[in-house]
């Protein structure tokens, strides 16, 4: 444990000019075009659903469009492989910022998860989420075998809790969930044996079961009755699903026409702007929208994926998974919960939602997906 | 970090794990798919018909009601045709339609739907005050046309608007300024209130809106009822007013321009305040046509102005304090004479008394009594201006007097700090003598007047109020002799039950009245012209102050006549009424306002 909190000093050697040209004529730019590509469809669907408002929110998401393209930028030009032997004090100095933000943060939502710097706003808790990914890489590259043990699993959730349980103390219980997927997806890339998967899942049963029979508020079990049945409360939790589908559904193959969806235009949709921005864009949009859109997550996540395939090195391999994982699950979660497949949570569209530390958060991840692709003939 | 023995592993899970998330990506595609194109044309229709109203729940206006509890205003329903757009199936159908009904011109209408058209989906007022007959043709006509909505609101009925105009003020609809200054509380197509008590309450009376989300399909059917705000209605009003007084007041100015106050000196309430001529505030609420509005602001007689806070000379009325002035400054003593012979000769002017023979040997209460100029003339020039305006102003002029009334004008005590700062020249001894018989350059307002008659007849300066709960704010006790103001007090009794005393018309038997006369010149008089052979607009103003009873005053009241002449002959008569409408009958006991 002591050598994993002292970064190694093995900062990467300054490369030759040429090679770096000639390796970024070799990188996978799919990722990067296809996360600018929703940002363009995310501006447009803000523009609209933000019309009614006194302040239109074009010009500020466009501005943190281009905040992320400039960080993406400029965390290209470290070398992955430093910024993993690094981890350690990124990760520690995010457990500070939570500390902090927990006393001195702004409070919005219910949730005090905010710096306030005037009029800007950050979340430590999304960047913390980078600095836990470098750590989980950094530790479970180490372990060169084709399984964990035990010992490596009850580290890397170890590593994943403490955060988490910072985070969800902040009241950001959404915020919180998304280090599951990413430890989950990490592990089983790093090789879980199977009979380990199955106890686990089992495990996972008798706690949900557990859970609802003892662990539950009644109105925590009515919000889950809610969604799967929310014809029977369409006042209450069940009407943002029931707007939500009605939206969705009536813009049928082509949409209304931008700015013309009466969903959205007259406010029956709730949280137009991030939560449900999917809700909008299917309203004005249709199914061809929606393809367009899934399908361009569909290109990022497979070009991503094909560049941790091709990564040397567990570390770019494992990095690339645990990004990817936390951008997939939001997109995952989000679509499906616009269109009633999942309960209303506050998660976000990646790329498309408005807001400034999530918006940047998926830029420093593309960054690090295409940062692994530049990278993978550097020898190490 | 070497490329590890075990990548190949690695890889392949990564393969499987992406190839995973393709599944759940197709699975989502394929629910939308479901959602939008199966189950779409459902979703269309629900959409069609999911119409989210806000209908505003208005919060009934305060009610105002006089000191006894009478009821002042009341608020009528009133009908207003609302157009949303995005409803019709063919405008120029809607809005022939609409014309039918209103019997209006289409193209009046559409210029109307223009001017007053707001975002895509919000409602446009499309006509207001609708009869009940055309209400119910919209009503009947619902099914054929979705689009027209008849919205219940009120308008503010003064249910005595002829006589109290100017105190109660109007309701007019918001301007983009009021708008743009308290954007929280105010709407588009709101009423607020303007000048008198309900401009200046405003924000007690309006009460606070509440909102009622509706869902109705498109047929304007109600659906759902979603979480209402409730209405909180504005707060009542009982105002210090005395209707009967009022009343009076309006009656006895009837075809004269002026202005009647009468304050309760002992804690200023305003038991009257009356401009002539008045005009209809219930033509603000219903909504005044352009050409109303010139006719009534070009009015050459000018009722919109509040005559009671308009400042002029104070002519005669000014000697009270003259006199206290010149005893507290010790220049004279009461048995101080001066020869009248109906001039005099100060600063190579001649200087002419009203009373054209002169009146003889007179000492202060004579003076007084007679309002002989020639006498204040002289104390004008012992004392000097300075002295003059510190005691004028310890009777509350030359500044508002805190009434809540907006538009109060402070009126104007000049001296020689004035002169230099305002005018740009020094103050001539000259001036002092037109301000000892109160004219020159000093403005004072009726309602100032009544103040400083108050403060003479309690001792002390009181802050008019017009709302009962509200705090009374009384001066510090005046800085003079007691001995002094007896002395004045008992002048301004003469000048009203002394056979010779200039304001005998006021006098009424059972009753001690004491005032004062006054005359503020419109022109400058070389000569003794009789005023009535003056062109009215060229005639002097009429002033009387008076309180009752002289022991224990609990009645100031001010009168004041435009170009009216003589304060004895023509305002004089109308405080004597004023006092007998007051004490004449008893005081109804005030009765609980609900």
């Amino acid at each position: 444990m002591r050598s994993l909190l002292l970064p190694r000093s093995r900062l990467s050697s300054l490369e030759g000019e040429q090679t770096a040209l000639r390796r970024l004529g070799n990188v996978n730019v799919g990722p990067l075009a296809a996360a600018f590509l929703l940002s363009l469809i995310g501006l447009a669907t803000v523009a609209s659903a933000s019309a009614e408002q006194a302040e239109s929110l074009l010009a500020r998401q466009a501005l943190w469009v281009l905040v992320g393209l400039a960080a993406l930028a400029v965390a290209l030009l470290f070398d992955y492989h430093w910024l993993v032997e690094a981890a350690p004090m990124f990760y520690g100095l995010g457990l500070v910022a939570l500390v902090l933000v927990l006393v001195l943060g702004h409070e919005a939502g219910g949730a005090r998860s905010w710096f306030a710097f005037g009029p800007v706003r950050v979340q430590p808790s999304e960047f913390h989420k980078i600095a836990t990914v470098l750590l989980l890489a950094r530790y479970l590259s180490r372990h060169d075998r084709p399984f964990l043990g035990l010992r490596q699993i009850a580290v890397a959730a170890v590593l994943t809790v403490v955060p988490m349980g910072l985070i969800a103390l902040e009241r950001d219980l959404g915020g919180a969930a998304m280090f599951l997927p990413m430890l989950a997806a990490m592990l089983l890339v790093a090789g879980v044996r199977l009979r380990l998967l199955v106890a686990a899942s089992l495990l996972g049963l008798v706690l949900a079961f557990g859970l609802w029979s003892f662990g539950m508020k009644d109105y925590q079990r009515q919000r889950v009755r809610t969604f799967l049945a929310p014809e029977e409360d369409p006042l209450g939790a069940g009407y943002q699903v029931r707007q939500s589908k009605i939206a969705v559904g009536s813009g049928q193959w082509t949409g209304r026409g931008y700015g013309q969806g009466t969903q959205s235009q007259l406010r029956f949709l709730p949280e137009r702007q991030t939560d449900f921005v999917m809700a909008v864009l299917a309203e004005e949009w249709g199914f061809l929208g929606v393809i367009t859109v899934l399908g361009l997550f569909a290109w990022f996540i497979s070009t991503a994926a094909r560049i941790a395939m091709r990564s040397r090195d567990r570390a770019g391999i494992l990095l690339v998974v645990g990004l990817l994982a936390v951008v997939v699950t939001h997109a995952v979660y989000n679509t499906a919960m616009v269109v009633g497949l999942l309960p209303i949570t506050g998660i976000p569209l990646p790329f498309i939602s408005y807001g400034g530390s999530f918006m940047l958060f998926n830029y420093l991840a593309a960054s690090l997906v295409l940062n692994v692709d530049y990278r993978r003939y550097v020898n190490r | 970090m070497k490329i590890g023995q075990h990548r190949e592993h690695l890889v392949r899970r990564v393969g499987l794990l992406a190839g995973l998330v393709r599944i759940v990506l197709l699975l989502i595609a394929l629910s939308y798919w479901w959602t939008q194109i199966a189950q779409g044309e459902q979703f269309r229709e629900l959409a069609e018909n999911n119409r989210l109203r806000r209908i505003s729940l208005e919060a009934p206006r305060g009610l105002i009601y006089d000191r006894h509890g009478r009821q002042l205003v009341e608020n009528v329903p009133s009908y207003t045709l609302l157009l949303d757009r995005s409803l019709s199936r063919d405008l120029d159908a809607s809005l022939a339609f609409a014309a039918g009904v209103l019997e209006l011109d289409v193209a009046d209408l559409r210029r109307r739907l223009e001017e007053n058209r707001g975002g895509k989906f919000q409602q446009t007022r499309l006509a207001t005050h609708l009869d009940l007959v055309e209400v119910a043709r919209f009503r009947v006509e619902q099914l054929e046309h979705p689009e027209f909505e008849v919205a219940a609101e009120h308008l503010r009925l003064n249910r005595h608007a002829h006589y109290t105009a100017h105190l109660m003020g109007y309701l007019g609809r918001v301007t983009k300024k009021d708008l743009a200054t308290q954007e929280s509380v105010v709407r588009r197509d709101d009423l607020l209130g303007r000048q008198g008590v309900e401009g200046r309450y405003e924000d007690h009376l309006r009460g606070e809106r509440g909102e009622q989300l509706v869902v109705v399909d498109s047929r304007g059917r109600l659906i759902e009822k979603l979480d209402p705000a409730l209405a909180h209605a504005g707060g009542n009003l009982r105002l210090t007013l005395d209707l009967d007084l009022q009343q009076e007041a309006a009656r006895l100015l009837e075809g004269q321009a002026g202005a009647v106050v009468a304050l309760d000196p002992r804690q200023g309430d305003v038991l009257a305040l009356y401009s002539s001529p008045s005009f209809d505030p219930n033509a603000f609420a219903r909504g005044l046509t352009p050409e109303e509005w010139r006719a009534l602001s070009e009015d050459p007689r000018r009722p919109l102005q509040n005559r009671t806070l308009q400042t002029h000379a104070p002519g005669s009325v000014f000697k009270m304090v003259m006199a206290l002035a010149a005893l507290e400054r010790g220049v004279i003593t009461p048995e101080s004479g001066v020869y009248c012979n109906g001039s005099t000769r100060l600063y190579n002017h001649r200087r002419r008394c009203w009373q054209s023979r002169g009146h003889g040997f007179e000492n202060l209460e004579r003076a007084l009594r007679d309002s002989c100029d020639v006498y204040f003339y002289h104390l004008g020039q012992k004392l000097g201006i300075e002295p003059i305006a510190h005691y004028a102003r310890l009777f509350g002029l030359g500044r508002p007097t805190g009434i809540a009334l907006e538009d109060e004008k402070p009126g104007l005590v000049p001296d020689a700090e004035w002169s230099e700062r305002v005018r740009g020249t020094r103050w001539y001894p000259g001036e002092t003598i037109s301000v000892a018989i109160g004219q020159g350059p000093i403005l004072v307002s009726p309602l100032q007047a009544a103040v400083m008659t108050g403060a003479l007849a309690v001792g002390y300066v009181v802050e008019p109020r017009l709302v009962l709960d509200e705090p009374v704010r009384r001066g510090e006790p005046l800085p003079i002799s007691p001995e002094h103001l007896d002395l004045v007090r008992t002048a301004l009794w003469k000048v009203v039950n002394d056979s010779q005393g200039t304001g005998r018309p006021a006098r009424i038997a059972g009753l001690d009245v004491a005032g004062k006369t006054g005359t503020a010149q419109v022109v400058r008089q070389e000569t003794w012209t009789k005023n009535e052979e003056l062109p009215p607009e060229l005639r002097d103003h009429a002033w009387f102050v008076a309180y009752a009873p002289a022991g224990d005053p609990r009645l100031v009241v001010v009168v004041f006549v435009e170009h009216g002449g003589g304060g004895s002959r023509v305002a004089a008569p109308i405080a004597r009424e004023l006092f007998e409408t007051y004490f004449g009958r008893r005081t109804p006991e005030p009765v609980p306002v609900s």
